[in-house]
């Protein structure tokens, strides 16, 4: 398994975030998080990165406990992040951040040039390569960013509303890359129409909770409803928090 | 961590190079110190030298206002969540604050440099030459580790860089001011004296204004410890305030 959680849960004071939450990803294996705002998802994305430790239960990633192995952990992830500003290098290049990165996760010196090439290839950035982030669309930024999780081939790519604000073109664009990846993905959106052209299987998440999980077609036929639309309001309600 | 190190530099490099009007005002600063501040102050002082008392005065002055930027990066890195990309990566935790210290010293020595270059036409040349020259970086380096520490700890205790601008621009001309940077500790008022010399500043001027106007002699090593004391307590400050921040060991 690439990632198995065991009743994984974090509060902050008396609020619980992430609740005795369970579930796995297999190698390849493209797994969709879904939930409303503040159910969950980026407090369970951080604990997997290593970023923000758990307050119960634990989770291995890659074999690697998040608790006593965080390094091994962070070796074997591409964590690309939900809207990060790009003003702390939007005066570099596409291709000085991918090398950057690529030093930073310990790509031999002599292959960085190569892999940097490599990955930005990959999303269509060649012709971009050379121009600063600043001068990037959004759409490119977000392939940009995609580009730099894969540069030291990751066993699990977790990616946090990857397409958050695009247009319908670039949101395509972005798909048919993640689709053709072959890592393990852990994608957590609020896009059902993403989920259900991306995700090979779904949690859905409430406070915190699992509230449902199987394949978009099992979780659609269980209630007899046609879209995945109508599986997340049936199992997170339709009021508005 | 070589390598994390110049990556993360490489990144400052850059974005100082392409900054370049940023960079053109932060080299030509200092020469408006010493020639106005200094030199219209020259003929008001008893001292007899004033532009060469002030030189050490100058370098502090900037090697403090550019360590004190020093931390705006980790500031910004920490606000637009970048920080959180870096710490997601297999990084030592200590190589993101390394980074800063190496661009830092850097950066100020080839700025302390230029000064002394400013002050030649002005007749100031260091009584020690070029090792004296060597002694003054040395003392900048100490100064640099001193101030971006303090300044690093205080980006990460901030809860946004609102308060960090409010406090480093209250306390960056104030801790010039209780320095010897301007007047010399003698000269100033008893209930002063004591404030002077409880500011590490007071010690990094002392050994570069030795070195300038005087020699080598037993006052340079022992304000050249005392700084190094400082600097030492100051970056425990930053890496505890950077571990808390990042709730990791900085190894």
């Amino acid at each position: 398994m690439i990632v198995e959680t065991e009743a994984l849960g974090r509060t902050f004071g008396e609020r619980t975030a992430v609740d005795a939450l369970t579930f796995h990803i297999a190698p390849g294996e493209i797994v969709g998080l879904l939930g409303p705002n503040g159910a969950g998802k980026t407090t369970t994305i951080r604990m997997l990165a290593t970023l923000l430790p758990a307050s119960s239960g634990t989770a291995r990633v890659c074999g690697h406990d998040i608790r006593d192995d965080p390094d091994a952990v962070r070796r074997s992830i591409g964590y690309v992040m939900q809207q990060v500003s790009p003003m702390g290098y939007y005066l570099l290049t596409g291709r000085e951040k991918a090398e950057i990165e690529a030093s930073l996760y310990h790509v031999p010196r002599r292959r960085v040039k190569e892999r940097a090439a490599e990955v930005l290839d990959l999303v269509g950035l060649t012709e971009h390569a050379d121009q600063l982030v600043q001068e990037y669309s959004g759409g490119m930024q977000k392939r940009l960013e995609l580009a730099c999780g894969l540069l030291h081939r990751p066993e699990l790519l977790i990616l946090d509303e990857p397409t958050l604000g695009l247009d319908v073109q670039s949101r395509h664009h972005v798909w048919e890359h993640i689709r053709t990846l072959g890592v393990a993905v852990l994608l957590a959106t609020n896009y059902m129409d993403e989920a259900d052209r991306l995700c090979d299987r779904l949690t859905i998440i409430d406070h915190g909770r699992t509230v449902a999980t199987g394949t978009p077609a099992e979780l659609k036929e269980a209630l007899g409803v046609l879209t995945l639309d109508d599986v997340f309001l049936a199992h997170t309600g339709r009021e508005v928090s | 961590m070589t390598q994390e190190v110049l990556a993360l530099t490489r990144r400052w490099v850059i974005i100082l190079f392409r900054e370049r009007l940023n960079l053109l005002f932060s080299v030509l600063q200092p020469a408006v110190w010493l020639v106005f501040f200094a030199g219209g102050l020259s003929g008001a002082v008893v001292i007899d030298d004033y532009i060469a008392f002030a030189l050490p005065g100058v370098i502090a002055f900037t090697v403090v206002g550019n360590s004190v930027t020093a931390a705006m990066p980790l500031l910004f890195d920490k606000e637009t969540g970048y920080l959180d990309k870096l710490l997601s990566m297999p990084i030592r935790r200590g190589s993101i604050l390394l980074s800063r210290f190496v661009f830092q010293v850097g950066m100020n020595s080839a700025q302390v440099i230029v000064i002394l270059l400013i002050a030649l036409p002005l007749g100031v040349r260091p009584a020690t030459g070029v090792p004296g020259v060597i002694g003054i970086l040395v003392t900048t380096a100490l100064l640099t580790l001193a101030i971006t520490s303090a300044a690093l700890a205080l980006a990460c205790a901030a809860p946004s860089h609102g308060t960090f601008f409010a406090i480093t621009g209250f306390a960056t001309l104030p801790l010039l001011f209780m320095s010897n940077a301007f007047v010399p500790v003698d000269s100033m008022p008893a209930w002063m004296e004591p404030i002077a010399r409880a500011n590490p500043l007071t010690y990094a001027i002392e050994a570069m204004r030795l070195l300038v106007m005087e020699g080598w002699g037993g006052g340079v090593p022992v304000a050249l410890g005392v700084l190094g004391v400082a600097s030492g307590a100051l970056l425990g400050v930053g890496v505890w305030q950077f571990a808390r921040q990042t709730g990791q060991r900085v190894a």
